[in-house]
């Protein structure tokens, strides 16, 4: 090998720096991690334990469970819960569905009206019960509007309803505060699809509801799933609109059993261990259904994304 | 020609949307009636659709100095108090109509029927009646409000921070582990919060944060830190990396460019998925239920008032109305940014 | 009777608007390969569309095989058509991609999966049938969308830029390939471009469009020899027509072309054409390869004047050589000086048969 004139300049490769470049996204993630840990895997697992010890301390399999099992409403609760989370996740997405396909037309006002569709989203569900709290009470004004129109001859008594028509009732206003975020996602599925791809199918000879069904649908299918899952998630955990409106112990739901036993009868032992229970029994619920749903809808799944 | 609707199809989707509009519309409308309504107006039927901003009664001279008040409820008037006194003229005024006018002063205008016979007298109504009451009625409503305003703006800090260094590892390297570390933070984020709120009580009550704002904050920021990430990910993921690689290829290290070029450029869209975190931490009602007991929010404090009674209820609907505001302003906002947000998301 | 023929076409988006297509005529034969050709927002695009049924027109007709298509759905048109981004269904396999259109039409299974296979054939995609298009690189995908136009065996092929995605290789091989198969299978293909050299490449006829109208309809060879306008001369060509600003003025019996840096004899064939413009201004264009060059001081015929060579560009079987005549960039082709130094004064002359001249106002070229 000839030496080289002049200088030699040996690039110099600091290995501590560029080891130090490979931790860099650990660094960024540390605190997440550590977030996490701390405030999230401890509350799950102190949870679970608190699940499975009984009111002594000791080990117990099944105790907590039967307590929950034998408990006021229990079955009434699962019941409700799985009635809601079924009808208004089918519901809403059939509607946010319709409504995301005709507002992303361009049309005069569709903006606006988009913007009013929004509206129920972004209200307080507080306020959203206080709303239709003014409405369904005897004089409120549902019953308003229906002897206006001559559709009913005295008021109706919405707020003794019990048992699925309850449950009904719920699922109206559930619809009316959600199905806009729902539509969201569609909407953004929509917009984000090439006008090409449609425009193929006409050119070759599709109506408008073959190109709904085999182009638009099929690409859209990403955003329908995540749409769905999120609505059955929250769907599950539903109780607040349900106390607000109706109060408690009146329409039984999962997690409403887990508010009645935080806020109304804190006090007595077994309250906290129900209260664990009852939340334990959800997010196994939760989980299940998520990934359940998953599994059928990736059946269909082999294309790589939505996008060419 | 592809979006050509025929006049039937036209007239179904007419019919559709304009059908979507008055449901959105009207209840909102009833809604901001109850708001405005005073005591009466309340225990009225049918309810009216608009709210009215005047009262008018009937005043009538009677015996002794006095007046015989009359309302009409919609089937005509009806006596409702016969008084001559000035504090309880002013009292019923202001409790039963929302009309804060001096009791004085209402004796003065009445003196006219007594020579003039019976007339109606129309007074305007305080329109912030019910808030004011709300905020008086209700315990700790006006530092409820501070309180939903600190934890919230806590929320964003500690989610945005957190989150979005998560979200830009995520985005920019790749690295061992990534894609399991992606579908842990799928879990955290779809995990009924319902799960941890107890847990979570106990061990802020250990470590001295039960029913502080920190607490609550902590929370909140529990899956917010998790979407937070999710949403900063695509974010920065649209962002060209040529754009930063530049910034480098010119000097600066790592972090500046992070502040000076990807920062700027992320900002509306971050902006947009810090509102969420907002939202949701002043929205929220369970985890504050759990978590509380002096140093409410006002979403709670509104909870709370709902359940007393049914009447009285405008109060409470007057106070959600500044739950809802700032919500309202938001979405207005951020809708343009909908689709970029949600666009590149999948599960 | 012509197989296509646009008559009168207009288009305009807003009644208020502009109009994008202003009143477009012209005649296809059966079997050729037709390029719509001009820049952005010249209406190529908007004409394909409104012959293949995607967009509404606003005026005139358009008649295949001497019926009026404007009623008719875009299947009924017997058209198909190629999108500049493939417009390949992603979450369908290649083969369900190509069978999409014979599906619609209710087509057996047994004949869809002949005509499929054999569509697929043509392009050499046989192989990649069961793959989805997130598999395929641009170039494969390119080939579905050209099968599946091909499956339905339409009368004529509207192709919107199918090229302008891909890298530059690939261009080049797929402009051989898609003309292959259009002379294999006898078709009528209308072809929309931006690119000069891929026009003059695959055209039997270029119709050149800017803003809206036709500037020339011609064989590759008569748009560049014999360009109709000042535009069709500047934009087709590589490097463009050169452009002098010129002043007619009488010179003896004939007349000359005058500027401050030259006075260039016009050829006697154009004397006439050109008297009608005496005192006023002309533009002047020879291409680059039609300006020869002497030394310095040499007067040979079609002199034009002494310059100095600012900028040499070989290119291998040629040199660009740039000079500058105040202030226009003026390029001369040559095969034969191609070592000449920047910096070289040298004399310049154009040929005369292939020297235009253009009306200022139109464009139009002078005859």
């Amino acid at each position: 090998m000839s030496k080289a004139p002049g200088n030699i300049v040996s690039a110099e490769v600091t290995p501590r720096k560029s080891s130090f470049k490979k931790y860099i996204p650990f660094l960024l993630l540390a605190p997440v991690f550590v977030y996490y840990a701390v405030f999230w895997l401890w509350p799950v697992l102190s949870g679970v334990k608190e699940v499975f010890t009984d009111l002594n301390g000791n080990f117990t399999l099944t105790g907590n469970f039967e307590l929950m099992a034998e408990s006021d409403l229990f079955g009434e609760a699962v019941f409700n819960t799985a009635a809601f989370a079924v009808v208004s996740v089918i519901l809403q997405y059939l509607i946010a569905l319709v409504l995301a396909v005709l507002l992303s037309r361009k049309f005069k006002g569709a903006k606006l009206m988009m913007f009013v569709a929004m509206i129920p989203m972004a209200i307080t569900p507080t306020a959203t019960a206080i709303l239709w709290k003014t409405g369904l009470v005897r004089d409120g004004w549902i019953n308003t509007i229906l002897m206006n129109l001559n559709l009913i001859e005295s008021p109706l008594v919405f707020m003794d309803a019990s048992g699925f028509n309850a449950v009904l009732m719920i699922i109206m206003i559930d619809t009316w505060t959600v199905t806009p975020s729902v539509m969201i996602i569609l909407v953004a599925g929509l917009q984000g699809m090439q006008r090409e791809l449609k425009e193929a199918a006409y050119t070759f000879g599709a109506n408008k509801w073959q190109i709904f069904k085999d182009i638009t649908l099929p690409i859209l299918k990403p955003s329908i799933t995540t749409s769905i899952i999120m609505r059955l998630i929250a769907a599950i955990q539903v109780w607040a609109i349900a106390v607000m409106v109706m109060g408690y112990s009146k329409v039984p739901f999962l997690v409403e059993r887990v508010a009645f036993y935080v806020d109304v009868v804190p006090g007595v032992d077994t309250s906290s261990k129900l209260a664990f229970t009852y939340s334990f029994l959800t997010t196994v619920v939760v989980l299940l259904a998520t990934v359940l749903y998953l599994r059928v809808s990736r059946q269909g799944d082999k294309r790589g994304g939505e996008k060419t | 020609m592809m979006d050509r609707l025929s006049i039937v199809q036209k007239t179904v989707v007419s019919i559709f949307l304009a059908g979507m509009m008055l449901l959105v519309v009207v209840p909102l409308l009833f809604f901001s009636t109850v708001a405005f309504s005073n005591a009466t107006e309340m225990s009225e039927f049918p309810k009216n659709l608009f709210p009215s901003f005047n009262v008018t009664v009937l005043v009538e001279a009677a015996d002794d100095g006095q007046y015989e008040i009359f309302y009409d409820s919609g089937e005509g008037y009806e006596s409702i108090i016969t008084t001559g006194k000035a504090d309880k003229l002013e009292k019923h005024f202001r409790r039963q109509y929302s009309v804060t006018v001096s009791g004085e002063q209402l004796l003065e205008d009445f003196a006219r029927t007594q020579t003039e016979g019976p007339q109606e007298f129309t007074y305007k109504k305080d329109v912030f009646y019910n808030f004011k009451q709300f905020f008086n009625i209700v315990p700790n409503a006006a530092s409820a409000l501070k309180n939903s305003i600190i934890v919230s703006l806590l929320t964003i800090l500690i989610s945005l921070s957190i989150g979005s260094l998560a979200g830009y590892a995520m985005a920019r390297f790749s690295f061992k582990g990534k894609s399991q570390f992606n579908v842990a933070m799928l879990i955290v984020r779809m995990f009924p919060v319902v799960g941890i709120s107890i847990p979570m009580a106990v061990m802020l009550i250990k470590m001295g944060l039960y029913d502080t704002l920190l607490g609550l904050a902590l929370l909140y920021s529990v899956p917010n830190i998790a979407l937070t990430a999710w949403i900063t990910n695509s974010i920065f993921i649209g962002i060209n990396q040529e754009l930063e690689e530049a910034s480098m290829v010119f000097g600066a290290g790592r972090f500046q460019t992070f502040m000076r070029v990807t920062l700027p450029l992320a900002f509306p869209a971050l902006a947009a998925s810090s509102m969420y975190s907002f939202l949701t931490a002043w929205n929220d009602t369970i985890s504050a239920l759990i978590l509380t007991n002096e140093n409410q929010t006002l979403a709670l404090v509104v909870y709370k008032a709902i359940g007393t009674t049914s009447s009285g209820i405008q109060y409470a609907a007057a106070g959600s109305i500044v739950l809802i505001l700032p919500a309202l302003v938001f979405t207005f906002i951020i809708r343009k940014y909908i689709g970029q947000m949600w666009g590149g998301v999948e599960l | 009777m012509s197989y296509l023929e646009i008559k009168e076409l207009q288009k305009r988006y807003t009644s208020s608007g502009p109009l994008i297509v202003n009143d477009m005529n012209l005649l296809i034969n059966k079997g050729e390969f037709i390029v719509f050709l001009g820049p952005s927002g010249c209406g190529k695009t908007t004409t394909i569309r409104m012959i293949s049924g995607l967009e509404e027109v606003t005026g005139g007709d358009i008649m295949i095989e001497g019926q009026s298509i404007l009623d008719k759905k875009p299947k009924d048109r017997g058209v198909s058509m190629i999108f500049q981004s493939y417009a390949i269904w992603p979450h369908m396999t290649v083969f369900d991609n190509i069978a999409y259109p014979l599906k619609l039409q209710k087509v057996s299974k047994e004949e869809t999966k002949k005509r499929v296979e054999a569509a697929a054939a043509a392009t050499d995609i046989q192989g990649l049938l069961k793959r989805y298009p997130a598999q395929m690189s641009g170039g494969q995908r390119q080939r579905v969308a050209v099968s599946r136009a091909i499956v339905v065996e339409p009368k004529i092929f509207l192709m919107d830029e199918p090229l302008s995605n891909l890298d530059a290789k690939l261009r080049v091989s797929m402009r051989t390939e898609l003309k292959n198969i259009h002379n294999k299978l006898g078709a009528t293909s209308i072809f929309v471009t931006h690119d000069q050299a891929e026009a003059m490449s695959l055209a039997d006829r270029i119709v050149i469009m800017y803003k809206g109208k036709i500037e020339q309809i011609g064989t590759p060879m008569e748009v560049y020899q014999d360009s109709a306008t000042r535009f069709v001369a500047e934009f087709i060509g590589t490097p463009p027509t050169n452009f002098f600003m010129t002043t007619i003025e009488r010179d003896g019996g004939g007349l000359r072309a005058m500027n401050e840096f030259f006075r260039y004899q016009v050829p006697k064939s154009l004397v006439s054409a050109l008297t009608p413009y005496l005192g006023q201004k002309v533009e002047m264009g020879v291409r680059p390869e039609f300006i020869s060059i002497s030394p310095e001081m040499a007067r040979t015929e079609g002199y034009l004047a002494d310059v100095e060579i600012h900028f040499v560009e070989p290119q291998g079987s040629h040199s660009i050589l740039i000079l500058d005549m105040g202030g226009n960039e003026i390029k001369i082709h040559t095969s034969r000086y191609m070592d000449i130094q920047a910096g070289t004064r040298i004399s310049i002359n154009v040929k005369e048969e292939r020297v235009m001249f253009f009306d200022c106002d139109t464009g139009v070229r002078v005859k």
